[in-house]
């Protein structure tokens, strides 16, 4: 399961990143994730499975989300609270979600 | 409070989405970033040729000989002397990209049209020589720099708008079947190109017979000065960080907006200082507001200077949920990344903490604006730091090597302190008491379940 996260320059969704990781490990999954900016994010989208927006760069959900689903990749925001408290087991959990759907 | 917030949400947000999502303004934003790395480098060679050390010019001199601050400033002419080259190409490249046409030709297109409506002549005082003389066949580097930051950026804009409505439209070049792709490909950009750079040169041709002589000089009268002067006073930095804070209140990356409408006129700003700097690190800097202004002294910890809240936390918190913010906080934090406590305890959509959010950058602002210009502490010096530089160093660094700098930076996080102390103490006393709350609800369960 590839796993793309996009914030305003990339770094504080990286910190996320780390800790989705271990929540990955724990549960034996595959794939890859990963933070970009908001800028690279276009160039990313198709390694993507689905992709995950910070809250402080949710303007650019609808724009995001007509290109995703054009393409059969779930883009949505991550809920400011498990980003605030990075919680990776959480976010993890709703980009599954998200891509079962 | 609620009402305000609601209000934000229902009418801000929606603006401040559309203004992050222009087009035009997104691609100058990302062209200006393909520079940064290179004023980054450059300024590092900037530092090493100033530093205030004792003796220091002496030594240099006597061990690399008398011209090695020339040579040594070399890298700071290649980086900081093209920047409206590499920005003009970035900006054609990052909205080609987005119109989904060839951003390499959108670019390189770009940059000749820059060049095409640049003078190439200047003029040259000989030494003993009364008069200046013309010389030809140059490319003046003064309008490469920061000076001709507007013009490319306009340029690259209008030459992409052009060269993308014409791809649009499908007047290309058609080759006959056969012919590699890679060749017809090259074909494409060919009328576009040649519409471009006739425009670009008829307009020279025209500019030249007026009283302006180049669009350069337009640009800078009409444009620039007027950016520049709003952009740079204490009144213009003052709405620029409450125009940020309020974005942040909601939720959204309010510096990332800003940066898009004020970064070209910040840079220009930025770069004016440095050739002062250049020429004589002693001598006094035109400006106060420039990038680094707000990256060094009112960003200590992220937007709403939030590193002093973070200490707080660390060190008076009573509620678990504070102290574990703060633990989780403090490492992103010294790297002026603050994401953790934005949205985590939360700040964002709290009526009590977005008071001390707004007013603290607010205070900031002023409080290092009149400290800079009564001359108590020493201006930035257009040296360009990462802006995840920490706190101290980075004061330091910016100001070209003046302690004064960073003394600053630590009396503004103590200023921080000061304003953040209660509300924080209301916030975490309203957590601690949630969390006592819930404990003492659960002893009720277990003793009800033990009696039973």
């Amino acid at each position: 399961m590839n796993i793309l996260l996009c914030c305003s320059a990339g770094m504080s969704t990286s910190l996320l990143v780390q800790r989705m990781e271990e929540a990955a490990r724990e549960r034996g999954m595959q794939g890859r994730i990963w933070a970009v900016s908001a800028e690279e994010v276009m160039n990313n989208l198709d390694q993507a499975e689905v992709v995950l927006l910070g809250p402080q760069v949710r303007y650019k959900l609808p724009q995001l989300k007509k290109e995703g689903e054009a393409k059969g990749i779930p883009v949505d925001v991550i809920s400011p609270l498990d980003y605030g408290t990075l919680n990776g087991k959480n976010v993890l959990e709703f980009a599954l979600r998200l891509a079962n759907k | 409070m609620g009402g305000f917030i609601s209000f934000l949400e229902r009418r801000v947000m929606p603006v401040a989405g559309r203004v992050a999502e222009q087009k035009h303004l997104q691609a100058i934003r990302d062209g200006i970033i393909l520079v940064m790395p290179l004023l980054i480098i450059g300024s590092l060679f900037l530092i090493i040729g100033f530093l205030p050390i004792p003796g220091y010019d002496e030594f240099m001199a006597n061990t690399f000989g008398d011209q090695w601050r020339t040579k040594l400033l070399y890298p700071v002419n290649a980086t900081f002397d093209i920047m409206a080259l590499i920005v003009g190409f970035g900006v054609a490249y990052r909205l080609a990209e987005k119109y989904k046409v060839d951003p390499l030709s959108a670019g390189a297109i770009a940059v000749a049209a820059f060049l095409l409506a640049t003078p190439n002549w200047i003029m040259f005082t000989p030494e003993g020589a009364t008069a200046a003389t013309q010389i030809d066949g140059v490319i003046p580097r003064t309008l490469m720099g920061s000076q001709g930051l507007f013009v490319s950026m306009l340029i690259a804009v209008l030459s992409t708008e052009i060269y993308r409505k014409i791809i649009q439209k499908n007047i290309v070049f058609r080759m006959p079947d056969g012919v590699p792709p890679a060749v017809s490909r090259s074909f494409v950009a060919l009328i576009p190109a040649f519409v471009i750079l006739l425009a670009t040169w008829l307009l020279r041709i025209l500019i030249e017979n007026t009283s302006f002589e180049s669009i350069h000089n337009i640009v800078s009268t009409v444009l620039a000065a007027p950016l520049n002067a709003l952009g740079g006073t204490l009144i213009g930095g003052i709405v620029a960080v409450l125009v940020v804070h309020i974005l942040w209140a909601v939720g959204i990356h309010g510096a990332a907006i800003v940066d898009g409408v004020l970064g070209a006129v910040w840079l220009t700003l930025m770069d004016q200082n440095r050739v002062v700097f250049q020429q004589n690190p002693a001598a006094e800097l035109p400006n106060i507001i420039t990038k680094q202004f707000f990256d060094m002294w009112i960003y200590a910890g992220g937007s709403g200077a939030t590193l002093a809240l973070v200490i707080l936390m660390l060190l008076r918190a009573r509620s678990q949920q504070m102290k574990s913010t703060g633990r989780l906080s403090i490492g992103p934090g010294l790297f002026n990344i603050n994401e953790p406590v934005i949205f985590g305890m939360p700040i964002v959509m709290n009526p009590l903490l977005i008071i001390p959010f707004i007013l603290c950058p607010f205070v900031l602002v002023i409080i290092s604006y009149f400290a800079m210009s009564w001359g108590l502490v020493a201006k930035p010096s257009g040296v360009s730091v990462p802006w995840t530089t920490p706190p101290i160093i980075s004061g330091y660094l910016a100001t070209g090597g003046k302690i004064s700098g960073s003394i600053l930076q630590i009396v503004n996080i103590f200023i921080s302190l000061l304003i953040y102390y209660p509300f924080f103490r209301l916030w975490d006393k309203q957590k601690w008491l949630e969390e006592q709350g819930n404990l003492t609800a659960q002893n009720v369960g277990k003793d009800s379940t033990a009696q039973m």
